[in-house]
């Protein structure tokens, strides 16, 4: 379990962590979303020990994470970063035996890499003549090659094409189900977080506001809405529910808020009786949604 | 493994740089201007002038004249010819400076004066002594007379041996001593900023430590510039020899020795400052202006010691070969030219080494403290407060 212990960072006045804890279990994918500015990026870089923290702790497999240990780690920066006039394969050997590999280990891995990437181009091209999308999948094989026991990636998908989106997504998921990595990373594609993670931690100003399986988060966090569609009623039908309050009002339906003590049966009972019922479905929350309503709350606390 | 990561970068650093088209050019031009001073000196006369003479059948004097080639400062080989026409068509061909036929000394448009005298005096000498014998006299009459030196030279204050050609040997390990400390130094920056400017740097620092970055740079690049000059050296010690501008190869190899000596420790001196001035800016365009303390220091010290080919025992001169950094320079010079005392030798030795001992760790922590803030140039204070 890679584990981030109540880590505090500042820039001159600015506070960029202010207390962040959050841990990513072995063979887990873990989204880490914000808004901009929120430390995802100094959380990031503190766990590869690029930046170092004021206070708090980076902990793997229960022992505090020194260099040694942070050589079998893979990250891809924010600021993606490779030497733009040295050649591709040759590029990926070299940081390779940074990590320590032997030079035909590494010329191995990375091979094998290029090609599950499926990065056109010839490997003895250099970085800086490849397109984007493709200098993008190399910098992925950079944090791959050494076959790292732990993935920190920054923005992995921005700038990929769908067909990237894909290849990425199904190396991460390998990764951590096959190899029992664990794997972190952020993202502002909060559809893609939802699809591929096991657990989301959400950070706001310098905070992690919450953190765990999306599906608890929902359960715990979300307000109870109905989307309730009734034929021939009056529009103000279910104001004499107690505990209901409008939300919505699209194409002739209606979204209702419950609180704690209103009861979904008792809304349905009435709308029968106002009219035909033509829909009558709970709406779950999206993460995008979630993450709106968690980082509301704190704007307003 | 942790030690070997430093080797990692140095191999980088020095194969990628090997490859690149401007390490063969200026390779190429630094070979280029080393031959033209050498073939301008030998044209000049600084070396022993050579001639060839042919001499038809058999000839006492050209045996005579071959054996007293040296003391006239020369050197002479003799073709032989059994046919004068063949000998005259040498001449006019240009592969012969004169052609001896009995007492008879044809040259094409002039005979070197030089060679005229020799063969004149060989002459007269062998005439002198089969008159002697003519006149009884024995072979202790004919060694008398016949003594190519009757006179004995001396001088009353004898100055340093072959100053003139030292002086030449010394403004060529000055200019390229000079040429590899900047130029290799300014590689080591640049070398940083495009690490910095590329943001390879973060993904480098997650693995390494800065300061084994730092090392790694400098040693690859330190490595190819020291191979640079000693092919370079080796290369105008050849091409010396054969253009006989260098008549001491005992003098030129020492030299080139120096001058590889006092590379590694400038170098070893310079190198960590050109990488902290890198670090410190983050684009290839900055970097003129983060280096105008060191270049001005490196070409103060490259000015003082031309000045010492003129005056090698000048105060500025001589404080400026003990100091680090100045004597990387100023030292060679003074050691080529005689004029450095082994107490001071061993002064800008110890010094050098000192303050380099006490740079490099200094420099690391600023390296390290700025090398991974990209945007407005740091200040040098952040940098030291930023590694702390």
């Amino acid at each position: 379990m890679l584990e981030l212990i109540d880590l505090h960072r500042r820039f001159g006045e600015t506070v960029a962590l202010d207390g962040v804890t959050f841990s990513v279990p072995e063979g887990a994918v873990v989204g880490f979303v914000g808004r901009n500015g929120a430390g995802k990026t100094t959380a990031m870089r503190i766990a590869l020990g690029v930046l170092a923290a004021d206070a708090g702790e980076v902990r793997w497999r229960g022992a505090p994470v020194d260099l040694a240990v942070r050589r079998r780690f893979g990250y891809m920066p924010e600021e993606r970063g490779l030497y733009p006039r040295m050649r591709v394969l040759e590029q990926l050997v070299y940081l390779g035996r940074l990590h320590g590999m032997t030079p035909a280990h590494a010329e191995e891995r990375a091979t094998a890499l290029i090609d599950r990437l499926q990065v056109v181009g010839d490997p003895g091209s250099r970085v800086e003549s490849l397109s984007l999308g493709n200098q993008q999948r190399i910098q992925l094989a950079a944090a791959l090659v050494h076959e790292p026991d732990v993935l920190v990636l920054d923005e992995p998908f921005s700038g990929l094409d769908p067909t990237g989106v894909d290849v990425l997504a199904q190396v991460l998921l390998d990764e951590a189900r096959t190899r029992g990595v664990p794997v972190v990373f952020s993202s502002h594609q909060l559809e893609l977080v939802e699809r591929l993670c096991d657990a989301v931690v959400l950070i706001d100003r310098g905070r992690v506001v919450a953190d765990g399986p999306i599906a608890a988060l929902r359960a715990s966090r979300a307000r109870r809405l109905l989307r309730v569609e009734v034929r021939g009623a009056d529009a103000d039908w279910y104001e004499a529910l107690p505990g209901v309050r409008l939300d919505a009002a699209v194409d002739g339906a209606v979204v209702l808020e419950l609180d704690d003590e209103a009861d979904p049966q008792r809304v349905l009972d009435l709308a029968r009786a106002q009219g035909d019922v033509r829909a009558f479905t709970p709406v779950e929350p999206t993460l995008a949604q979630l993450f709106r309503e968690v980082v509301d709350e704190g704007v307003t606390a | 493994m942790t030690g070997r990561v430093w080797a990692l970068v140095a191999r980088r650093d020095f194969w990628v740089r090997l490859r690149e088209r401007s390490f063969i050019v200026s390779t190429l031009i630094n070979l280029i201007v080393i031959s033209i001073l050498i073939v301008l000196r030998a044209l000049s006369g600084g070396g022993t002038p050579g001639f060839e003479l042919a001499v038809v059948g058999t000839s006492a004097v050209a045996d005579r004249v071959a054996a007293s080639a040296d003391a006239f400062g020369m050197r002479l080989a003799l073709a032989p010819y059994e046919d004068a026409g063949a000998a005259r068509d040498a001449l006019a061909a240009g592969e012969v400076d004169a052609v001896l036929e009995g007492e008879t000394l044809t040259g094409l448009h002039a005979v070197a004066p030089q060679l005229t005298q020799a063969v004149q005096a060989a002459a007269v000498s062998l005439r002198i002594e089969r008159r002697i014998e003519a006149l009884g006299g024995g072979p202790e009459d004919v060694a008398f007379v016949g003594n190519a030196q009757p006179v004995a030279v001396g001088v009353l204050s004898p100055g340093a041996p072959d100053s003139e050609a030292n002086a030449g040997i010394a403004f060529i390990v000055v200019i390229l001593l000079y040429g590899q400390l900047f130029g290799y130094g300014v590689w080591v920056a640049s070398g940083v900023i495009e690490e910095k400017a590329s943001r390879v740097v973060e993904l480098l620092l997650a693995t390494i430590r800065a300061r084994q970055l730092m090392a790694g740079k400098i040693l690859g690049i330190g490595v190819l510039g020291l191979l640079q000059l000693t092919f370079i050296a080796s290369f105008a010690i050849g091409l010396g020899l054969v253009t006989g501008a260098i008549e001491l190869p005992a003098s030129a190899v020492a030299a080139a020795a120096i001058a590889i000596g006092y590379f590694i420790l400038g170098f070893a001196f310079y190198a960590s400052l050109f990488a902290v001035a890198g670090s410190l800016v983050t684009r290839m365009e900055e970097l003129q202006n983060a280096l105008v303390p060191i270049n001005l220091f490196i070409f103060v010290s490259f000015f003082i010691s031309i000045g010492a080919l003129a005056d090698p025992d000048g105060t500025l001169v001589t404080v400026a070969s003990v100091l680090p950094g100045s004597s990387a320079l100023a030292m060679p010079v003074r050691i080529v030219l005689g004029a450095a005392t082994p107490t001071q030798i061993v002064l800008s030795l110890v010094l050098s080494i000192g303050a380099t001992a006490a740079l490099i760790p200094a420099s690391g922590r600023l390296y390290a403290g700025a090398v991974l803030r990209t945007g407005a140039r740091v200040k040098l204070r952040d940098a030291w407060r930023a590694a702390a």
